[in-house]
């Protein structure tokens, strides 16, 4: 027979002042921000210093000593060809991605606002690519484009808008590969600005386009006059989204091109891996790093300064 | 007596969920659980580390190995199963990690600065630029050369550095790389036995590709990945040209090297088509598989996959020694060369060690079960009757090839084989041009028309001179231009 349950009081033996401490806000707030703020030192702040400590050295992965030697590392950074491919590489991605992503994220928006059957399952679809890690894509799209399996020359074939045999090199010509690294950023990084835009057409008050619509304006009218207008702002949160994740992502790259046809998709990241990671010149690769810096910087005050005007507005 | 907010209270048995959902959760217990939980996470790693020890585990030793993921799978289901055999009989306790070949060198990268992870790494490429980081293994080579030979001088050539005087890493076996051909193709071209020269094979796939309305293509490839690394140093040897001379000094820029970079050219137009500049490592073994392509250069991995999978291409694939240019020998890199290398952190030098001459003990055994793709580096070990010999493996192979015969190419396979780096040693010099693909980026430069055969040649020197450069200062390369 089981023994009866008994009430049970459980104190915890609590000093006054531990009491006392845990249930003020100014206290309780860093505590709660403590683990955020050392993840963000640990594995954001350090490997910055590393990274400028290290394009001033000559370090390398496979010694565990090195010295400063100055700017030579830069020296001979902008001297190589490739990287300055690169460096024009990530600028012209970052830009043509980002314009094709605001462009379909701003039509997306007004689908998901939209009043429509089956609406969330457009919202999930959207979504998607987000949800998926780069790596895992760009396998997929790796396949998809690929010189002997893919199934957009499958589909061009049967269509016999190419000859059998003769498939379309997606990765091989300077162009398509371009462009199928572009679309690639395009695709990965569209679901969040369009969520961002979706949040930003919602925020406008209806009563607006209303009035509008009474006095006469017609939609491409109201789109420019109003809707752009006030959707400006938003957009340009998305925008700097993309450019942070399209400027300084490697994995599409890497896993897509390897930087080829030649070095025609090389851009920054993936050439500083290979200089730094790949062949162990751990100086070189940093200071090829240390270009995206100025231009990110530039990015994330844009992006605070904004932050703030929304918080003061 | 008034209850403080953060008694916990319960009403039933503490057990039941029903109590737990009657639980009262303040902010503090929230916040002193979570910190019991990150103080619980954040050491109990280094707690358990503490109780197992570095290099031992219970009292007993650890053996930690870290591998590629064999292009013959078949080698790694009998390798992982081998070595803990070993390792019970030794009372070591060993782990085999396996990860994709192109992930070794950002592991290892990991692990050296982190300064811990396995005991033993396993590289397909010399990881020269480590040095400073490795163990000497000259105890190792020789004591496995008193027993089996000198190793062959391009072995010594990938584990040697001559500049410092010391072996970073410990060579057992190295794959070669022939040319796969179909036959029945380059029957149809007048070539029945596969071609000799690179005149000869850029005919026979011109005629292949034109007879196929471009069905059926060249496979050499341009690309940024191994393979086309390979083929790229192959072509510029038989030409009579290489990066570097005995002496580490850069001699790319030669006019060897300016016709091989012609001849490649030419072979694009007339036999290939843009896809070569889009492969990987496997693109080609997946053309040759496929029926795309009627000639690549590729170890014999690519065969043993298609007798698996397509045995009737596989009767049709045949091999080819290296072809022939203008210069004095046609040569063919090797294609992977197996090298170990032990990390100064690691806690288990010794035990690595032994296992290293376990393994070179067994060379019939990795040549065998590797479906005779790795040939071992050492002239007299006991896989070499049974390799080499009259009606040895490759006079009759074990693994059903039709012919059987068919691998008696490979015979004199180690008299035609170099390292990366040719004449002169691997180096981390030589390891960058190869990590960064400089090679093949400039026969693509000129195949594309992007640039003169002379310029790309230019520009590669200018790259390649830049990379010497930076290492010699390190003190890792030797050469003074």
């Amino acid at each position: 027979m089981s023994e009866p349950v008994a009430h049970r009081t459980v104190v915890f033996d609590e000093s006054p002042r531990v009491h006392h401490l845990l249930d003020r806000e100014n206290v309780l707030g860093p505590v709660m921000l403590a683990p955020l703020l050392v993840y963000l030192v640990a594995l954001v702040g350090v490997p910055l210093v590393l990274v400028f400590v290290y394009a001033f050295s000559d370090a390398s992965t496979g010694s565990p000593t090195y010295s400063f030697v100055g700017l030579s590392t830069f020296q001979r950074t902008i001297a190589d060809e490739t990287f300055r491919t690169a460096l024009r590489n990530t600028i012209v991605f970052t830009i043509l991605s980002q314009v094709v992503v605001i462009v379909l994220a701003t039509i997306l928006g007004f689908v998901m606002t939209a009043n429509f059957r089956g609406k969330w399952i457009v919202r999930f679809l959207v979504l998607l690519p987000w949800t998926t890690p780069i790596a895992l894509s760009a396998l997929a799209w790796l396949w998809m484009l690929d010189s002997l399996f893919s199934p957009f020359n499958w589909i061009l074939g049967q269509l016999h808008v190419v000859a059998e045999g003769t498939p379309v090199a997606w990765l091989g010509e300077n162009t398509l590969a371009v462009g199928s690294v572009v679309a690639l950023q395009a695709w990965r990084t569209m679901p969040l600005a369009a969520v961002i835009l979706m949040a930003g057409l919602t925020s406008i008050p209806p009563e607006l386009n209303e009035q509008a619509a009474i006095d006469g304006a017609g939609f491409w009218r109201r789109l420019f006059d109003i809707t752009f207008p006030l959707l400006t702002p938003i957009m340009m949160v998305a925008i700097l989204f993309g450019i942070v994740a399209t400027f300084t992502d490697m994995a599409a790259v890497y896993i897509l091109t390897h930087g080829g046809p030649g070095d025609a998709t090389q851009v920054l990241a993936s050439w500083s891996f290979y200089t730094g990671i790949e062949s162990g010149s751990l100086a070189d690769g940093a200071a090829i790093g240390v270009f995206m810096f100025p231009v990110l910087l530039g990015v994330c005050l844009l992006m605070l300064r904004r932050a703030r005007r929304a918080e003061v507005l | 007596m008034k209850k403080r907010r953060s008694d916990i209270q319960t009403r039933a048995n503490p057990s039941t969920g029903q109590a737990l959902l009657a639980r009262r959760l303040t902010r503090r217990d929230f916040v002193k659980a979570g910190g019991a939980f990150a103080l619980t996470a954040a050491t109990f790693p280094t707690i358990l580390s503490s109780c197992l020890g570095g290099g031992t585990s219970g009292g007993s030793k650890t053996l930690k190995i870290l591998q590629w993921s064999h292009f013959v799978p078949a080698y790694d289901k009998w390798f992982d199963p081998w070595v803990k055999a070993w390792g019970q009989s030794k009372g070591v306790t060993v782990t085999v990690d396996h990860i994709t070949y192109d992930q070794i060198p950002i592991r290892t990268a990991a692990e050296i600065n982190a300064g811990s992870g396995h005991d033993l790494i396993l590289w397909i490429v010399p990881p020269s630029q480590y040095e400073p980081s490795l163990v000497d293994m000259g105890d190792v080579v020789k004591q496995v050369e008193q027993k089996y030979g000198p190793q062959l001088d391009f072995a010594k050539l990938t584990n040697f550095n001559p500049h410092t005087n010391r072996y970073f890493g410990f060579t057992y076996s190295f794959a070669p790389d022939p040319g796969d051909y179909r036959k029945s193709l380059f029957a149809q071209a007048g070539m029945s036995d596969g071609p000799t020269t690179w005149n000869d094979m850029l005919s026979a796939v011109t005629q292949i590709k034109s007879k196929s309305k471009g069905a059926v293509r060249g496979g050499i490839g341009f690309s940024p990945e191994p393979d086309s690394n390979m083929a790229a140093r192959a072509l510029i040897w038989s030409y009579g040209g290489s990066e570097q001379d005995k002496d580490s000094n850069v001699t790319i820029n030669s006019d060897a090297v300016v016709q091989a970079v012609d001849f490649m050219a030419r072979l694009f137009k007339q036999a290939e088509t843009s896809e070569v500049f889009s492969w990987n490592a496997a693109s080609n073994n997946q053309g040759l598989v496929a029926g795309s392509l009627s000639y690549i250069l590729n170890s014999i991995s690519a065969y043993r996959t298609a007798q698996a999978s397509k045995p009737d291409v596989a009767k049709d694939i045949f091999f080819a020694k290296p072809l022939s240019g203008p210069g004095p020998k046609a040569l063919a890199s090797e294609h992977v060369i197996q090298t170990y290398v032990i990390p100064k952190f690691s806690k288990s030098q010794d035990t690595a060690k032994e296992f290293l001459l376990y393994l070179a003990d067994h060379a019939s055994d990795f040549v065998y079960q590797s479906k005779l793709y790795e040939f071992p580096v050492n002239p007299t070990t006991n896989a070499q009757d049974k390799l080499y010999g009259s009606g040895g493996w490759l006079d009759s192979d074990p693994y059903q090839s039709d012919p059987v015969t068919k691998l008696q190419v490979l015979k004199d396979a180690t008299t035609w084989s170099v390292n990366v780096g040719y004449p002169g040693p691997a180096s981390p010099a030589i390891g960058e041009i190869f990590d960064k693909n400089i090679l093949p980026s400039m026969m693509a430069a000129a195949a594309k028309g992007d640039k003169t055969p002379k310029q790309a040649v230019a520009d590669a020197e200018t790259q390649i001179k830049a990379i010497f450069a930076n290492w010699r200062q390190k003190g890792l390369v030797g050469g003074t231009t």
